[in-house]
């Protein structure tokens, strides 16, 4: 059974958690600065479904209509899976347009962020990222 | 047969092959109990904790039966609500914080956040050892217990280790590696296992716990309940802590799902964190 959540349950789950299995390899917060997040729209190109990380990339148009390839990390596998976005989620909307919540790397790297939410064209909204911003809860270091 | 069952190649006195049917019955029983239709443990995230659910099972020799899938927590399944996840409470079950040698609590407090990161083995996708199985490993195992041998089957990067429980003692003069020469007996109702011989590449915890050639590692496992696992390790170290210490008792809860395959073959974090180092190094250590 898919998990997928309408924005409105999203905001209700605002006040459940978002930390230990879902950010298990390590400090989200330590790489990504939650004082530098985002809404990022653009096309959906390409993903890596692997572990420990999956990673996706997006076509991002900016005002004067440079394009710029941007490149998201997710946490990893085993956590998308169970939490509700499977491969297919992400492969079914390859050239499509999503919208991105993400927080930009710490080390400066441009184009490189952290998802936290991925706003898929039917509405959907998945979280496969940790919640580096605290939006859903306390932000658990250690992980 | 829906569900997948690993080969893994042991090595112990003798090479052997086992097959993981047996171990796997009871969670496909009482995955078709509930009815739930799950493929290669996709799920949905858990909202409750499970009850005790019994008594733990025995198997024929007598000792409970620590087999199954255990997941860190008492949702019995991957939860979003941090209080689910929670393996004890400091309230009820206080833990002392480790009693590093001051030495050893310099340098511990001289590290970043990012040194966090760098240092442990994981960051390069190396095992996280033991007792880094059970206390830094948020993700499921698998537990399988036959007559004289406990198998951990650990999703992170699907990790293995087997265990003797015949109370045979350590090898001499054992070579260093991530889960180091362990060796087991049942202490009434609890296997014990005794580890010594652990790669110094590990750490105890997230947060700098590094350990020396002489860590020596207690672990107390029991099952309480049909539901329940509990986990207590004792870690003696003469060259980096004062006195042993030992963990508040964590809590695992069975699982009626598959463990999902976790090679971690990409980590890029690590240049990542790199970069920030080198973007620290300017000064900017912050915690």
């Amino acid at each position: 059974m898919q998990h997928r959540l309408p924005g409105v349950l999203v905001a209700v789950l605002g006040f459940l958690a978002w930390a230990l299995p879902l950010s298990a390899h390590h400090s989200f917060a330590a790489e990504f600065d939650a004082n530098k997040c985002m809404d990022l729209t653009g096309t959906f190109t390409s993903f890596e479904w692997q572990n420990p990380h999956g990673y996706f990339h997006l076509d991002v148009k900016d005002p004067s209509g440079n394009v710029t390839l941007w490149t998201f990390e997710t946490v990893s596998l085993s956590t998308l899976k169970r939490s509700g976005t499977q491969r297919k989620d992400f492969a079914d909307n390859v050239g499509k347009t999503v919208t991105v919540r993400a927080c930009l790397a710490k080390n400066g790297e441009k184009n490189r962020a952290a998802a936290e939410t991925i706003k898929f064209p039917d509405g959907q909204v998945h979280r496969i990222g940790q919640d580096v911003e605290g939006k859903f809860s306390d932000n658990a270091k250690e992980y | 047969m829906k569900r997948l069952f690993g080969e893994f190649w042991l090595s112990g006195a003798a090479a052997l092959t086992l097959f993981l049917f047996a171990a796997a019955l009871p969670a496909l029983a009482q995955e078709a109990q509930e009815g739930k239709a799950t493929q290669h443990g996709a799920t949905q995230a858990k909202t409750q904790a499970v009850p005790k659910g019994g008594p733990a099972p025995r198997t024929a020799d007598g000792h409970p039966d620590l087999s199954g899938v255990w997941f860190p927590g008492t949702a019995g399944g991957f939860t979003f609500n941090p209080a689910l996840r929670r393996q004890f409470d400091p309230k009820v079950t206080p833990e002392e914080p480790p009693p590093f040698q001051p030495w050893a609590a310099v340098k511990i407090k001289a590290m970043t956040s990012t040194d966090y990161e760098l240092g442990r083995a994981s960051v390069n996708c190396l095992p996280r050892g033991v007792p880094g199985m059970f206390m830094i490993d948020p993700y499921p195992f698998q537990l399988v217990q036959t007559p004289g041998l406990f198998i951990q089957l650990d999703e992170l990067n699907n990790n293995w280790r087997v265990v003797h429980t015949d109370g045979r003692p350590h090898s001499e003069e054992p070579d260093p590696s991530f889960d180091g020469d362990e060796v087991g007996h049942w202490d009434g109702d609890t296997l014990v296992i005794d580890v010594i011989g652990i790669d110094e590449r590990t750490w105890n915890n997230f947060t700098g716990w590094f350990h020396s050639d002489e860590e020596h590692v207690i672990e107390r496992i029991s099952r309480p309940s049909m539901n329940y696992l509990v986990y207590q390790v004792t870690i003696e170290d003469p060259k980096v802590l004062t006195k042993p210490w030992t963990s508040a008792p964590r809590v695992w809860t069975l699982g009626h799902e598959d463990l999902l395959e976790y090679y971690c073959t990409n980590n890029q974090d690590v240049e990542q964190y790199k970069a920030l180092k080198a973007k620290e190094s300017g000064g900017d250590s912050k915690k």
